[in-house]
């Protein structure tokens, strides 16, 4: 007897008893459907994560301190741009300007006013390289206009939208503090171009500093760096700690961080939590197995008298065994496969309503994500329906094994 | 040779005989006090070709003796030779592929599977054979055809009437024309024109060389056997020539 048989007597079975099938599939299709679902949504999570991470710019050095002399931070300099050139891709210094609340953004006689949260930053012709923001039109800060103290700016896409609209913004001034800057480039917008987001923002030439707000060389100094590769992070951070955190002193600080390693944590804790998530689920599965176990036994039960015919006319008791093994991996692999169609609907459901919840608590920086939807993964879905293979088989074996031990003639005279 | 060697059976062993059963008890709960000898040390001897009726009466013992010979059910003491071959040694899967190969069964009850067709309960014993599908297709048909059933291939038992049922089962026991039919009351839940054919059509296989154990409890249809065997309490009580295939 081959399995072609073997496997078409199962399905002819199955579809005998319909609804009892169905039932006994509903176990493993709410186990496979909720570990699918479960695991692909926190899954779908970490790559939202990660896509947060990445729009901010990849391969990032945050260095910050306070108490340096005005030469150590010139000797950083030296080194991100010299001693480390193999490893570092671009370096910016980065300072918010704080005071613009009290005359805002102008143009003209528009205001973006203070209701609204302007970002404006000072930075040197790295700085859209290393926070990963791209020029869409114009030009971006060159060395000249850091050199030159320029008066020169570029303006983020929510902030070209509400002041042009259609117009060209190039060669335009702009009003910043009451002092007045020529738009020299836009950026592309990231998160939607929408007031109140990432894309809100305006970047000067950092040695502007002095002449928008009152500094001290005694200030705290943050510098952006961006690694040219992902293995160059570490040496560039332990290099930049190990030399520049004793100049802090006592009374100072300094650090140099990579935000790879938030990255890995949280890709660490994210796939915790998916096999927390799958391994709960994956209980209600192995109820799904109990429960076929359980009707292949009222099944053999109530087919004693069938297997006694089959071994009268010659069944082995292998052939039974394989018949009713089929018969309850083909049940929990038909379960399987209707799991994973609802384990793709559940992910999707549940993803999108997590990531909505992302975004409104990451409002205004969440990368645009309109073409990212949460689906389960080839391999979860191989697996899970590998598993669910498994779990049919192991449920199976003692029910088939029952009904292979049963005497031909016993096994007759059941009525 | 009439099976596959597994081991040098026993000496003497004498190769003309269909079945040689030595001193064969069957006995439940032995010891106890609840003790049954369904079979009480019979000793038979059946040549190939032969039309055996084994008669007696219900708990005489006849369907215990029929499961022993059939390879259904395994005796407690004494020796069943079939073809030579001691039964008593053979694993569980030799004595399935005698009753698939060498016996074909024909029940009281039918024991047709309710879920299959006729032509689907037909061809399951060549399945397990593994006989290839267009072959075994063409057996079973046929067979159906020889029972004048060949209007019913596609019907389920429950469509059928029970002479019917039994036309089929019998056509399940001839389709790969094994040496043997081993029958158990086959006109037991027949209307008398419905027995008379399936008796007809088993005296036809005998003529055809097959033999055939006719199990009944019935004296007038016994007679249409060559031997009559009569059972009592486990027991051999005659052992006569039937008219032999004449009703």
């Amino acid at each position: 007897m081959n399995w072609l048989q073997t496997i078409r007597m199962a399905l002819k079975s199955i579809s005998n008893n319909k609804v009892r099938s169905f039932l006994t599939m509903l176990g493993i299709i709410i186990g496979v459907g909720a570990v699918i679902s479960l695991v692909a949504s926190i899954q779908g999570m970490a790559t939202l994560t990660r896509l947060q991470y990445e729009a901010m710019g990849t391969n990032k050095i945050t260095i910050s301190g306070w108490g340096l002399k005005q030469a150590d931070w010139y000797k950083l300099e030296d080194t991100l741009s010299i001693d480390m050139k193999e490893r570092v891709k671009g370096w910016s210094p980065q300072s918010s300007y704080y005071d613009w609340q009290s005359k805002g953004v102008q143009y003209r006689s528009k205001i973006l006013s203070n209701e609204t949260n302007t970002r404006i930053y000072f930075g040197n012709q790295d700085y859209s390289t290393v926070t990963n923001m791209s020029i869409v039109s114009g030009r971006d800060i060159s060395t000249t206009d850091c050199a030159y103290a320029s008066r020169v700016c570029i303006i983020g896409e929510a902030v070209r939208k509400y002041f042009f609209g259609a117009m060209s913004p190039l060669g335009q001034h702009i009003r910043i503090g009451g002092k007045s800057f020529e738009i020299i480039g836009v950026y592309a917008g990231k998160y939607g171009g929408k007031l109140n987001s990432g894309d809100q923002l305006i970047v000067l030439p950092y040695t502007l500093q002095p002449l928008m707000m009152n500094i001290s060389p005694f200030d705290s100094r943050t510098y952006i760096v961006q690694a040219r590769t992902k293995d160059d992070i570490q040496p560039i951070v332990d290099y930049i700690t190990n030399t520049f955190q004793p100049l802090a002193g006592d009374n100072g600080y300094f650090y140099c961080e990579s935000d790879a390693q938030w990255q890995e944590q949280a890709q660490a804790s994210s796939n915790q939590l998916a096999l927390l998530g799958g391994g709960v689920a994956a209980i209600s599965l192995l109820v799904g197995g109990i429960g076929i176990m359980n009707i292949m036994l009222v099944s053999v039960t109530e087919r004693t008298r069938e297997i006694g015919i089959r071994m009268a006319i010659g069944a082995r008791r292998r052939d039974i065994i394989g018949q009713f093994l089929v018969e309850s991996a083909a049940v929990s692999c038909c379960g399987g496969i209707l799991g994973i169609a609802l384990g793709c609907f559940g992910s999707a459901v549940i993803g999108n309503l997590l990531i909505a919840q992302q975004t409104s608590n990451m409002s205004g920086y969440m990368p645009d994500i309109e073409h990212f939807t949460v689906l389960p993964s080839p391999p979860l879905v191989i697996g899970a329906f590998l598993f669910s293979a498994l779990l049919g088989i192991i449920f199976g074996l003692y029910p088939a094994n029952k009904a292979a031990k049963l005497q031909p003639v016993d096994a007759l005279r059941t009525q | 040779m009439f099976f596959r060697k597994r081991s040098a059976a026993p000496p003497p062993v004498n190769h003309s005989l269909l079945i040689d059963v030595q001193h064969l008890s069957k006995i439940y709960h032995e010891g106890r006090e609840n003790e049954v000898r369904a079979l009480d040390d019979i000793s038979l001897s059946v040549p190939w070709g032969q039309f055996l009726c084994i008669l007696g009466q219900s708990g005489s013992g006849k369907s215990t003796l029929m499961n022993i010979l059939g390879c259904l059910d395994i005796p407690t003491y004494g020796i069943y030779r079939l073809g030579g071959q001691a039964v008593n040694e053979m694993r569980p899967s030799t004595l399935s592929g005698i009753r698939n190969r060498e016996i074909g069964f024909i029940f009281q009850g039918f024991n047709l599977i309710p879920a299959l067709t006729a032509l689907e309960n037909v061809e399951l014993p060549l399945i397990y054979r593994g006989m290839p599908k267009s072959q075994r297709r063409a057996l079973s048909i046929a067979a159906l055809e020889q029972v004048g059933l060949a209007h019913r291939l596609h019907h389920r038992p429950s469509e059928m009437s029970g002479g019917q049922q039994q036309r089929v089962a019998i056509a399940r026991a001839v389709a790969a024309k094994p040496p043997i039919i081993m029958a158990d009351e086959p006109t037991g839940n027949l209307d008398s024109a419905s027995g008379r054919e399936i008796m007809e059509q088993l005296a036809t296989l005998n003529r055809a060389g097959t033999s055939i154990i006719l199990i009944t409890h019935d004296n007038h249809l016994a007679e249409m056997a060559q031997r009559i065997v009569t059972i009592q309490d486990g027991r051999i009580i005659s052992d006569r020539r039937g008219k032999g295939g004449l009703l």
